[in-house]
């Protein structure tokens, strides 16, 4: 079970989700995706995304200049 | 001796006319009445003073009479109502509402600022107690004192105006339950449909409940008390109902006199706030104004028109150079949790009312670089006139900096910009303050492809409506198409789209759809050298899409 970090500050269009789709796909079951992201609509979307994809969200801290999210792969 | 002015309204208008006034002719003997207690009392702030934003009282009261005439050498009476005038005589006629006592004032010239009051339906159960509408201190301070008491669970306002829903904020941060019932289809209602939902739903995200399209048929209670608010669909308990469907201007002693009202019941003034009465004046919120677009009369009772009307008729009370206020646009802002709302100029809707032929953009951007901590995103609808290209209006909302693009706006239209000038405007720029392309500017630029041919656009709301009989393409990744879409859409990412082009059905008219539109746009240019024809983006992208998503 591994840390996944991603970077997606500044990421806009495709934003974050692209990316936590893509590293949710090659990573593991019981890998956590740790994100850090700019883009506000992210905090909507990766709720939703968890939802639909069913990978759990395990922290969602929406800080004013930054939002970072945890998610374990399922 | 000087001439002798009095001014009826002591609150925003009233006051700056009698400084104005006596700096501009300190010989002149100025009175003020009023029948308030309180003069020149921040009115906008009652809201921030509910939810304890605002400390307290007195921090909303700007002047005491005795600073006032202590700063000015002008007498304020206040809890003196004028209840007559003798325009032969030049005398008016004032209720001491302390003593009962009858006064008369004579003067040279009148000057009328009555302001505004909110309108109550007559409704059924509107006497109740916990039932108040949001105008004066007093007001403020009792559904203060309720909230404060702990008396107050659960609270609903009628009407979805600014100050409903600013008060709507206010108590939901008390802890309150708040319900918004507004009866037309939409909160905010001088804002354009999709910019007005998106404040809704924001404010929807934000736990308060809202029920638009939806009529309050009475109130009811138990021992005096307000206990429900009955709307021609539910039921809705409440301990406080804040009425808040709108003011009127307080035109009663205009009328009186027999001073002309216009069309939308204020005070006609012409350009000097001259009243059709010789000698009588006419500032703020019982007055008319003109829009400056459209030059027909409108009734914007606004602090900031107030104040600026309050000055002219100041100056030429003076009797020297005259000063004129040709119009306004009816700028407007409001702030809604951390959403801002803005709008200057006319809506799409008034703008076709009044017989433009518009083309609009609605474009999400930020506020600053993308790339800079903290910014926001902000979207803006700007309006123009087709044929001379010259900006109508425009709205913006966001968690960002909205005042700066419309205050832009604001002057752009003043000074009869066309959307090509507002495209080449050097603003400031440096990362923490703006993107390099300025919202407002790419939002000219948007408005520009569009007038010159080189985009065709779909507006939320035409999506919507029309979405089962489209071809509708989402160029976003995967991911993103998973969140949620337009109804009926299929995913075929930007960068597949040359090689699955062939999937598409060129004769059907499509519509391409992005996060915030710049994708899609990219997208048109690709599928039209693949030769479709019948092509158009989503405007604003999904961030911009106010309705159901699937």
């Amino acid at each position: 079970m591994a840390d996944i970090h991603l970077n997606c500050k500044g990421l806009q269009c495709p934003g974050p989700i692209m990316q936590v789709f893509k590293a949710a796909k090659e990573a593991v079951v019981g890998d956590v995706i740790h994100v850090k992201v700019t883009d506000r609509g992210f905090t909507k979307d990766i709720q939703a995304w968890c939802k639909k994809t069913g990978h759990e969200l395990l922290e969602l801290v929406d800080g004013d200049t930054e939002i970072q999210a945890k998610i374990l792969r399922k | 001796m000087g001439r002798k002015v009095l001014v009826i309204g002591a609150v925003a208008a009233g006051t700056k006319t009698a400084a104005k006034m006596k700096r501009e002719n300190p010989k002149a003997e100025v009175v003020v009445v009023t029948k308030d207690e309180y003069i020149s009392y921040a009115g906008c702030g009652l809201p921030y003073y509910i939810g304890g934003v605002i400390e307290e009282k007195k921090e909303l009261v700007v002047k005491t009479p005795e600073d006032f005439k202590l700063l000015t050498g002008i007498d304020v009476f206040t809890k003196h109502e004028a209840v007559g005038v003798d325009k032969a005589l030049k005398r008016v006629d004032v209720k001491d509402l302390s003593t009962g006592e009858m006064k008369h004032y004579t003067y040279d010239d009148l000057v009328i600022a009555t302001g505004a009051s909110p309108f109550v339906p007559p409704i059924e159960g509107r006497d109740l107690k916990g039932v108040f509408p949001v105008r004066t201190v007093n007001d403020a301070q009792a559904i203060r004192e309720l909230v404060d008491q702990g008396a107050v669970k659960k609270a609903v306002v009628i009407g979805g105006g600014f100050i409903g829903l600013e008060v709507a904020e206010n108590l939901h941060e008390k802890g309150i339950e708040v319900a918004i019932v507004e009866l037309v289809p939409h909160i905010l209602p001088p804002f354009d449909e999709e910019m007005a939902l998106y404040a809704q739903n924001y404010m929807v995200d934000q736990g308060v409940r809202i029920y638009t399209s939806e009529k309050v048929l009475s109130l009811t209670g138990e021992a005096d008390n307000v206990r429900k608010v009955i709307t021609d669909q539910r039921e809705i308990e409440a301990d406080l109902v804040i009425m808040s469907v709108g003011v009127r201007p307080n035109n009663q002693l205009a009328k009186e006199i027999g001073l002309a009202l216009g069309p939308t019941g204020a005070i006609r003034v012409n350009e000097y706030m001259e009243t059709s009465e010789k000698n009588i004046y006419a500032v703020g919120d019982c007055a008319e104004n003109v829009n400056l677009i459209t030059g027909q009369p409108a009734w914007y009772p606004m602090g900031s028109t107030a104040n600026k009307m309050g000055r002219i008729a100041g100056i030429n009370l003076a009797k020297g150079e005259k000063d004129s206020l040709k119009g306004v646009l009816g700028t407007t802002i409001v702030k809604l949790f951390k959403l801002n709302a803005g709008k200057t100029g006319l809506s799409e809707r008034d703008a076709v009312k009044a017989g433009f032929e518009v083309e609009t953009a609605l474009v999400p951007a930020n506020d600053r670089a993308h790339y800079y901590p903290g910014y926001r995103e902000i979207i803006t609808k700007l309006i123009v006139d087709k044929a001379s290209h010259k900006i109508l209006g425009a709205q913006v909302v966001g968690e960002g900096v909205v005042d700066k693009p419309i205050d832009i706006i604001a002057t752009a239209i003043t000074f009869g910009a066309k959307v090509e000038d507002l495209e080449k405007l050097d603003l400031a720029y440096a990362p923490p303050f703006s993107m390099a392309m300025s919202s407002t500017i790419l939002a000219a630029n948007v408005l520009s492809n569009k007038l010159t041919g080189r985009v065709k656009g779909i507006g939320p709301i035409e999506m919507r409506n029309r979405a089962k009989e489209l071809q509708i393409i989402d160029v976003r990744d995967e991911g993103s198409f998973m969140i949620g879409t337009i109804p009926g859409a299929v995913n075929i990412p930007s960068g597949e789209l040359y090689m699955r082009a062939e999937e598409l059905d060129k004769n059907k008219e499509t519509v391409l759809v992005c996060k915030i539109g710049k994708n899609a746009y990219l997208a048109y240019l690709k599928l039209k050298e693949l030769g479709f024809e019948q092509l158009r983006i989503l405007e604003g992208g999904m961030n911009a899409y106010p309705f159901e998503r699937e």
